[in-house]
């Protein structure tokens, strides 16, 4: 579903992706995991097609094509999904104004049937519920004033009524406490299913109690220096990453 | 006839410095004949319009070096509008459905009975034209007069027809009273709109302004709405005009004491657009709340100049103004508070917040404020800005496509005051008229 050969990307001019490698298929969940800095966002967003985010190098392809011949709104109607790390506020926008278009531009690029107001409505409604989220929140202006918990359980609200196929989820767990992380949890699980994928990054072992990864990567310094299952995460967690990026640090 | 002639070149060539600026020389020279034409005539308004010449006459006209003007060229005015009349002419078009039960309509500058409905008993309707019985007497204070623009003055010395509407004392509509302004010519003239909506104590009233029409056509307009104490007044000035169109326009409002007045004005930038808005604080209690949405599109000029003068204690003034440019349009905005020495406990608020649709549009906007008095409240804020980047890549990666998202983005950044407008039907109006003027603005 996703192949990233030798992926090469830099911000603001500055090399972040030094060659990545990554291959994800259909019905696989894979954990990545890094320091903070290594680029674990600069892939999501390279692969979202987030503006300022420069492909120098190598490819990504989604389900055979290449992404970057595909903008944003290309990509999230080819069934991409993206969770920021930090969502963002958009005053004057409600939730459901924002839903709406959403679910229509998308429903209609793939070919689904449209949702009428009422169907609409209710399905949000639903959704809301599943994350523990009120309802009220489709009125307020889309994130605003949310708390940090609140946006992400908003991320995911999208993303079970998108029905992505494939969902990277850029730190979702960060900031939740534990109640929230099975919500948040619970909501990913219900979207796994054999032609699903989903790529979560994450900083915690942690979440992965909850979502089991098939393959877990770490990411450092722009490139996987290591993948492995899921006794990986855990041998991270004890380790930390310096035995890794040690060996990183070593001139060639 | 020749007498008229004479003396507007006299008194043309009384102004300072007119040879450097021959336009502005000119325009003068057409405004005070226009004028002097219409003083000519004998009848009800004779007063009005004699006195006004005189202070047309006695004020300068707007020129480059005019510091309230200087963002404003009258070059647009330069085909002859000043010379020619919009013709006096049935409707060109099929009228647009009404906004409210009530309407009055106004075809460039001329009321049309025929095409309106009145409103209903408590409101008088004295027509501002030259047929009355009995002189009509200018019912203005000379505080007003010291709020009127030179082509202010031009309208009350050009009167022909116009509309005063008086609500009586303690009568509350229950519905607003609209008035419909199209403005139409084939070719460059003019038109002058006179309407003056007097709210007596303890009223209640919501008066719509709506401003349609096409053509190279000047509408030169005077709008002044004066409360009653303890009086409730919602005005809108909705200004749809198609984009070849000109408008210079004062809006005058004096709050009574301990009432209540909020304006709401919508315009679309066109050949030319000057609005003047005097807001006079002459009465303790009053409240005054003037907000606004304004979007240029293509080559057009827009000017909205407000100055709320505090004149006594304890009056309240908030204004919220907020302008999107696309294309190659121009936006101005000068918003000036001026609270006197004696205007203890006043609190004046201003803020005007702007975005840029397209790299080639242009805004300048300005807070100026004088303040003579400690013990007063008064904010201020202007901001110009663009879309929000991550905002439109967070609505594309939902698959909401750019042009649609960044039309979000700009329904959002005004929603509030689109949220806050109070009647039904003018905010159902508000949103498709956005829709339209933002889709104008895109194009380049
Ligand atoms: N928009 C940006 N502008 C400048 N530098 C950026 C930007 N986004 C990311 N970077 C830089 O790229 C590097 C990787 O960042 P990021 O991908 O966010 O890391 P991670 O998500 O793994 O913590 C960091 O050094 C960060 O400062
Ligand atoms: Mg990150």
């Amino acid at each position: 579903m996703l192949e990233i050969k030798d992926l090469r990307a830099s911000v603001a001019g500055q090399d972040i992706l030094k060659g990545l490698n990554l291959s994800v298929k259909a019905g696989e969940v894979h954990a990545i995991m890094g320091p903070n800095g290594s680029g674990k966002s600069t892939l999501t967003n390279v692969l979202s097609g987030r503006d300022g985010y420069e492909i120098t190098g190598g490819q990504a392809l989604f389900d055979g094509r290449d992404v970057s011949e595909l903008d944003p709104e290309q990509r999230a109607h080819a069934g991409m999904f993206l969770a920021f790390q930090y969502p963002v506020e958009i005053p004057g926008v409600s939730n459901l104004e924002f839903l709406k278009a959403s679910l229509e531009a998308t429903r209609k690029a793939q070919g689904k049937e449209p949702w009428d107001a009422v169907t609409l409505l209710k399905k949000a409604r639903e959704t809301c519920k599943q994350v523990d989220l009120d309802p009220q929140f489709l009125k307020r202006g889309v994130n605003e004033g949310f708390s940090g918990g609140e946006k992400k359980r908003n991320e995911i609200m999208q993303m079970l009524l998108l029905e992505p196929r494939l969902a990277l989820l850029d730190e979702t767990d960060s900031g939740l406490d534990i109640d929230a992380l099975q919500v948040v949890a619970r909501g990913v699980n219900s979207l796994r299913s054999p032609d699903r994928a989903i790529v979560l990054v994450t900083h915690y072992q942690r979440l992965l109690d909850y979502i089991v990864p098939d393959h877990v990567h770490v990411l450092a310094g722009g490139r996987i220096l290591k993948s492995g299952g899921k006794e990986l995460a855990l041998e991270l967690e004890q380790k930390g990453y310096g035995w890794l990026t040690d060996q990183e640090d070593v001139p060639a | 006839m020749t007498d008229a002639v004479t003396s507007t070149a006299q008194r043309a060539a009384a102004r300072p410095a007119p040879v450097a600026e021959p336009l502005a020389h000119k325009l003068a020279a057409q405004a005070l004949s226009l004028a002097e034409q219409a003083a000519a005539q004998s009848d009800a308004l004779s007063a009005w319009r004699q006195a006004a010449l005189a202070q047309l006459a006695a004020l300068p006209f707007p020129s480059k070096k005019t510091e309230q003007w200087k963002y404003t060229s009258l070059m647009a005015l330069d085909a002859g509008h000043l010379t020619a009349q919009a013709p006096d002419q049935a409707p060109s078009q099929t009228l647009p459905e009404p906004l409210a039960p009530w309407r009055l309509v106004l075809i460039n500058g001329r009321y049309h009975a025929e095409l309106s409905q009145l409103p209903p008993q408590g409101v008088t309707l004295t027509r501002l034209d030259g047929s009355a019985e009995a002189p009509l007497e200018a019912p203005l204070s000379v505080a007003e007069d010291g709020l009127r623009t030179p082509f202010a003055w031009l309208n009350s010395a050009a009167l022909q027809d116009g509309l005063l509407l008086t609500v009586a004392d303690g009568v509350a509509l229950d519905a607003p009273i609209e008035v419909l302004l199209l403005g139409s010519a084939e070719a460059a003239s003019h038109c002058h709109t006179r309407l003056r909506l007097q709210l007596g104590a303890g009223s209640r009233a919501t008066l719509i302004e709506r401003y349609i029409g096409q053509g190279p056509v000047l509408t030169n307009a005077v709008t002044e709405l004066v409360t009653g104490d303890n009086s409730d007044l919602v005005h809108y000035r909705l200004q749809a005009e198609a984009a070849d169109t000109l408008h210079i326009g004062s809006l005058i409002l004096v709050p009574g004491r301990d009432s209540r007045a909020t304006s709401f004005q919508l315009m679309q930038g066109n050949a030319l657009r000057r609005n003047d808005v005097r807001v006079l604080m002459a009465h303790s209690g009053a409240s005054a709340s003037l907000n606004g949405i304004f979007v240029g599109r293509g080559n057009t000029h827009t000017d909205n100049q407000i100055c709320i003068e505090h004149r006594v204690p304890h009056a309240v003034s908030d204004q919220l103004f907020k302008g999107m440019a696309g294309d190659k349009a121009r936006l101005v905005f000068n918003g000036r508070i001026h609270i006197f020495a004696g205007a203890k406990g006043t609190n004046a608020e201003l803020s005007n917040k702007n975005l840029l649709l397209s790299p080639g549009a242009e805004v300048d906007t300005k807070p100026e404020l004088e303040i003579y008095n400690d013990d007063v409240k008064c904010s201020h804020g202007t901001t110009c800005g663009q879309l929000d980047a991550q905002a439109l890549f967070y609505l594309r990666s939902r698959g909401i496509a750019e042009p649609e998202a960044k039309r979000m983005l700009a329904f959002g950044f005004v929603n509030e005051l689109l949220a806050a407008l109070p009647d039904a039907a003018v905010a159902e109006w508000a949103r498709p008229w956005l829709e339209s003027a933002l889709t104008e603005a895109a194009q380049a």
